[in-house]
Order: C-alpha cells, then sequence, then structure tokens
C-alpha cells in the first residue's frame, strides 16, 4: 500500500521585501524593492504510512509550520511533490478538504461573534456530515473535551483554553483520515493538555488516522508518538523512532549522585557537570554512555554515597543538541 | 448545498445582526452623497427649469432610485475580505471544502444587504415627503423586469470586486486600487450625473461598460424610460459581463491563491 503521506524533496522559499531603515532608504525601496530569500524548507523527504502519529520538531522558524501549511493545501511550495490520500494537497480539492483537517493556532474554524454551536452547525453543512453521524461525534467530542458549557456562548467571550477545545472538537467533527495539528494544546491546563492527548490517543486507534503534530510541549510529543521528525533551518535532521533518538543524536547517560555529607565533594572530574533545579539535594553530570559501568563503579568506590540513579538525559535536551548539531 | 447556505446565512445574519449600530452609521455615510446629488441636482433644476431636458422631478424620481438601487447592487467584499488575504486569516477559510468568496463571502454580503436595506426603508420615506417626488411614469413591468436586472448588476459587481480584492494576494496597496476602481463607477454608472447629462463620449464608452448595469440601467427600466430595444441591449450586456467577470474572478483567484503565504497563525 502506498504511504498516505509521501513527501519528496518539498521545497519553500520565500521571496521577503527587505529595506534598511531611514528615509532615504525608503525611497529608494520606492523604485526598486530589494528582495531576500528565505529557505524555509529545503529538499525535505518523507513518507508517513496510514495510522501513524508522528511529531514534528524543529525550533521556532525551523520550517514546521509552512511545512504543515503546505501539506494542508494552503501554501503552494517553490519544489517539491507530496501526496497526501492520493491528492496534490495545493489543488484544494474539496474532496482532499473533507479528508483532512488542520488545526492551527486560536481563530480559524470558529466565528468570534456568535456561539461556537452556531459554527458547528455550519461545519457539518459545509463538510455534509449526516445527522445522526454528527451527533455521535459530538457526543464523543463532548464527552472528552466538556463543550457543552461553552457551546452557547460567543466564541469571544471564551478563554483561551476553551477556545482551543473548541477549535478542536470543529476540526474533527467531519472525522478526518489525515490531521495536521500544529501546537494542539497550546494555551491549555495540564489537565485541558492531558485530555486532548488521550483523545488523540483514542481518535487514532479507533478511526486509524495518520496524525502529524507539532508541539512545545515535549510531553505532548513523547506520551503520543513513537516517530518524530526533527527539522531545523528547513532541513531534516533525524526521522525515526523516539527512544532511538538518544542513542543517535546524545549517546550519553546521566548520572544523578546523593552523598551521604553535604555536597563537598568535586564531580566535575568524573564528567561534565550539568544543572538540574529541580532536584537539588543530588548533583548531576554526563557522561557517554559506553562510559558509564567504569565511572559509576569509580563513583561508588571514591565517594561516600548515599543514593545513585542512571537515566536517560531529558528528551528535550536531546532534541536540543539535534538542533545543534 | 443549500443546507451549506442557509446555515451560512443563518451565522452570517446573527454577526451582521451583532453589529446593526455600525451598519446604521454605515448606511448613513453611504447616502450622503447620492442624497447631496439629490439635493444639488434638485435646486439647479428648480432654478433653471430644467437642464438638458431633466426637470427637477426627473432629478428626484432618478435618485430616489438609486437609493435603492446602489443598495441592491453594491457590495462591500473589499472591506470583509482584503485583510483576511494580508492578515493570514483567509487560511481557516481556505481548508474548508467551500469557496471562500463564492459562498460565505457572498451570504455576508447579501445579509449585511438585506439590513441596510431595512434601514433604508424609514429614510426613503423621510425622502419622499421631503421632496414629494411623482412617480407616474413608473409601471409594474418596468418593476418587475428590473428585479433580475439588479440581481444581475450585483452578481457582476460582486464577482469584479472579489477580482480587485484578490489582487491582495499580490499587493498590499488593494485599497487604493479598489477607490480608483470605485472612482469609475461613480462617473460611468450614472451616481454622480445621470448618464444622458454627460459628454457624448462617455455615453458612449458607457454602453459598453458593466457599471451602467448597476445603477443607471435598473433605474431607467424602473423609471419606465427604456425602449424595448434598449431593455433588450441591457439585458444582452449584463448576460456578456456575467461572462466576463466570472471568468476575470476565476482567472484573478486562481493565481492568486498559488501566492498565498498564509501569514501569522
Amino acid at each position: 500500500m502506498s504511504p498516505t503521506i509521501h513527501v519528496q524533496q518539498l521545497s519553500k522559499t520565500y521571496k521577503v521585501p527587505e529595506r534598511e531603515g531611514g528615509f532615504s532608504a525608503a525611497v529608494r525601496g520606492f523604485f526598486k524593492r530589494k528582495y531576500k530569500e528565505v529557505k524555509a524548507v529545503q529538499q525535505v523527504d518523507f513518507k508517513i504510512e496510514q495510522g501513524e502519529i508522528v511529531g514534528f520538531l524543529g525550533p521556532n522558524g525551523a520550517g514546521k509550520t509552512t511545512t504543515l501549511k503546505m501539506l494542508s493545501g494552503l501554501l503552494h511550495p517553490t519544489d517539491g511533490k507530496a501526496d497526501v490520500l492520493g491528492f496534490t494537497p495545493w489543488d484544494l480539492k474539496p474532496e482532499y478538504l473533507r479528508a483532512i483537517t488542520l488545526v492551527m493556532g486560536q481563530r480559524n474554524r470558529l466565528s468570534w461573534d456568535i456561539p461556537a454551536a452556531d459554527s458547528f452547525l455550519l461545519n457539518q453543512a459545509i463538510y455534509r456530515i449526516p445527522d445522526d453521524e454528527y451527533k455521535a461525534t459530538y457526543k464523543e467530542l463532548d464527552e472528552l473535551l466538556e463543550l457543552e458549557p461553552l457551546m452557547k456562548k460567543p466564541v469571544r467571550n471564551l478563554s483561551l483554553g476553551e477556545r482551543m477545545k473548541c477549535e478542536i472538537a470543529a476540526g474533527l467533527l467531519h472525522r478526518p483520515k489525515v490531521l495536521f495539528l500544529d501546537e494542539p494544546t497550546i494555551g491549555l491546563d495540564i489537565t485541558g493538555q492531558a485530555r486532548i492527548r488521550e483523545f488523540l490517543r483514542e481518535y487514532n486507534k479507533r478511526t486509524g488516522a495518520t496524525i502529524l503534530l507539532t508541539s512545545h510541549y515535549m510531553a505532548d510529543v513523547t506520551a503520543l508518538c513513537e516517530r518524530i521528525i526533527i527539522i531545523h533551518h528547513g532541513q531534516l535532521k533525524y526521522d525515526g523512532g523516539i527512544n532511538l533518538l538518544s542513542k543517535k543524536i546524545a549517546p550519553f547517560k546521566l548520572i544523578g549522585v546523593m552523598l551521604a555529607e553535604s555536597n563537598s565533594h568535586d564531580l566535575s572530574k568524573y564528567g561534565e557537570l550539568v544543572q538540574n533545579e529541580e532536584d537539588w539535594d543530588k548533583q548531576y553530570i554526563q557522561v557517554k554512555a559506553e562510559d558509564v559501568t567504569r565511572i559509576t563503579s569509580r563513583l561508588l568506590a571514591d565517594l561516600p554515597i548515599h543514593d545513585i540513579t542512571i537515566a536517560d538525559p531529558p528528551i528535550e535536551d536531546v532534541i536540543e543538541q539535534a538542533f545543534n548539531s | 448545498m443549500f443546507l451549506i447556505f442557509k446555515r451560512l446565512w443563518q451565522v452570517n445574519w446573527a454577526e451582521q445582526w451583532q453589529y446593526r449600530a455600525n451598519l446604521l452609521m454605515y448606511l448613513l455615510y453611504w447616502l450622503v452623497s447620492p442624497i447631496i446629488y439629490l439635493a444639488v441636482w434638485t435646486s439647479i433644476a428648480n432654478v433653471k427649469g430644467s437642464v438638458n431636458g431633466f426637470t427637477a422631478n426627473d432629478f428626484v424620481t432618478y435618485y430616489m432610485v438609486l437609493l435603492i438601487c446602489d443598495q441592491i447592487t453594491s457590495n462591500i467584499v473589499i472591506h470583509t475580505f482584503a485583510y483576511k488575504i494580508q492578515d493570514g486569516s483567509l487560511s481557516g477559510e481556505l481548508i474548508k471544502p467551500i469557496h471562500p468568496l463564492l459562498t460565505n463571502g457572498l451570504v455576508n454580503n447579501i445579509a449585511f444587504k438585506m439590513l441596510t436595506i431595512i434601514g433604508l426603508i424609514p429614510i426613503w420615506i423621510i425622502l419622499f415627503f421631503l421632496f414629494k417626488p411623482d412617480f407616474s411614469g413608473v409601471s409594474l413591468s418596468g418593476v418587475l423586469l428590473s428585479i433580475p436586472a439588479m440581481i444581475l448588476g450585483f452578481f457582476i459587481g460582486y464577482l469584479l470586486s472579489a477580482a480587485i480584492t484578490s489582487l491582495a494576494f499580490w499587493t498590499t496597496r488593494v485599497y487604493s486600487i479598489h477607490e480608483f476602481y470605485f472612482a469609475i463607477i461613480l462617473l460611468f454608472s450614472g451616481q454622480f450625473v445621470p448618464l444622458p447629462l454627460m459628454p457624448k463620449v462617455i455615453q458612449d464608452i458607457a454602453q459598453f461598460l458593466p457599471f451602467q448595469l448597476f445603477m443607471y440601467y435598473p433605474i431607467q427600466l424602473i423609471l419606465g424610460k427604456l425602449s424595448a430595444e434598449q431593455i433588450i441591449q441591457g439585458y444582452i450586456m449584463a448576460g456578456v459581463w456575467l461572462v466576463v467577470s466570472i471568468l476575470f474572478f476565476n482567472w484573478v483567484w486562481r493565481n492568486g491563491v498559488k501566492r498565498y503565504s498564509a501569514v501569522g497563525a
């Protein structure tokens, strides 16, 4: 079977007008505008199979959102190809748009001046959702997101988190086969985030939908995605299992040491000291994976150790290192 | 498709209704210039007896009918849509499986009109008692014939404005382009001056332009001032311009969407 999402050499270059400050530059700019080319996405390739949940990561300005916009059809690429569910996204075929969703930012599918309930009914008509199917989906969404109390208020009077819940629900009413989610949990509190995650996992299991999501909350990614794609400066840096990432990019372990008597011993000769503010009574050192056993036994022999832990570095740090490599 | 338009109507009507005070202000602003033309031309005709054969009553009836035609055939798509292309809020509409301008934008404009027409009624009645026009030339058949003409005029005007609005894909200066377009409408539609009072050259050009279909043509239909031949000619022009404006809009839109940069969120 062909992959649900197949991206080949996808590239997007923006032409951005550029001028210096000041009056004379403004006059010159009026007659001859200078443009700078910004390569937002450069020859990116990947395939995503049906039913996968893939985390799309990268720092701000890496090209994540640009890629999602191209895959959902909003942007025409400068070069390259993409095939999603057998469609070229930017042809904007109605059949394609009915099969996907893009949840992006805070204001997309809901009209601010009227209650969300009215926008939902409009979406039902636009996506041609039969009544019974609409009711069933709405009920499911309501159970997970507790929408009912929010439905009757004008959207502009909802809080950030409430609006996000309604946005996500509005984007899923038509039961899309492919979900492009740009920061789906932004603005939500911890329980709200957990709910959305739970819901997405459940939705994926039940419908076999394919999900590509970006998030700044690493918990979203670690909870949902087995596979991640990292891009930086528009280029693909990593594509593979989330558990393999640390092995490939940062083959380090963190050794946490709690000494029996204060922190009087200098640990820097055993490995690189790492700050950890949450855990103030322990000191952490980062060592190469292959040195763990050797260094641990030296620590145990040399120092009055009360407690010792060995762990993988946090995924955030690993990804950070991946960006910088 | 019917259900989509019904729900779009409910949403847009509710939205416009929220801004009713705003709309009333807009309507008053909109009415200022035709009412000034009405007052100025009527006083001139009163002093001179007539202007090129136009009596004071001719001016009053012309502009009283113009107020209605203008409300029906005009649109505000530049104000409701161009900013969405510029600030990226079009994204939310573009990923829905319906055409943003030919469905939502259209219904939004019609909802807006419905409200302004309701607002126009009392103003029109007051003007009626102030100027006491003599509508004896108006016939039922003329009024009936003018209805499809105004609907055609609206669609042609909407598509042309939508095409100009879509220039926002290329330039942020789209508002000044639209102002220029608006000035042309003012001149060639018969709003500034009834067309027969214009220089012959302008009248000849105006005949072949779509703008007289927005005002002059339906006004004259209602007032019963057109010969059968002129009526047919007007409808043929309307048909031709409808096709032209559909093609023009489609071309601009298709090419524009390719340039859309979906800025912002």
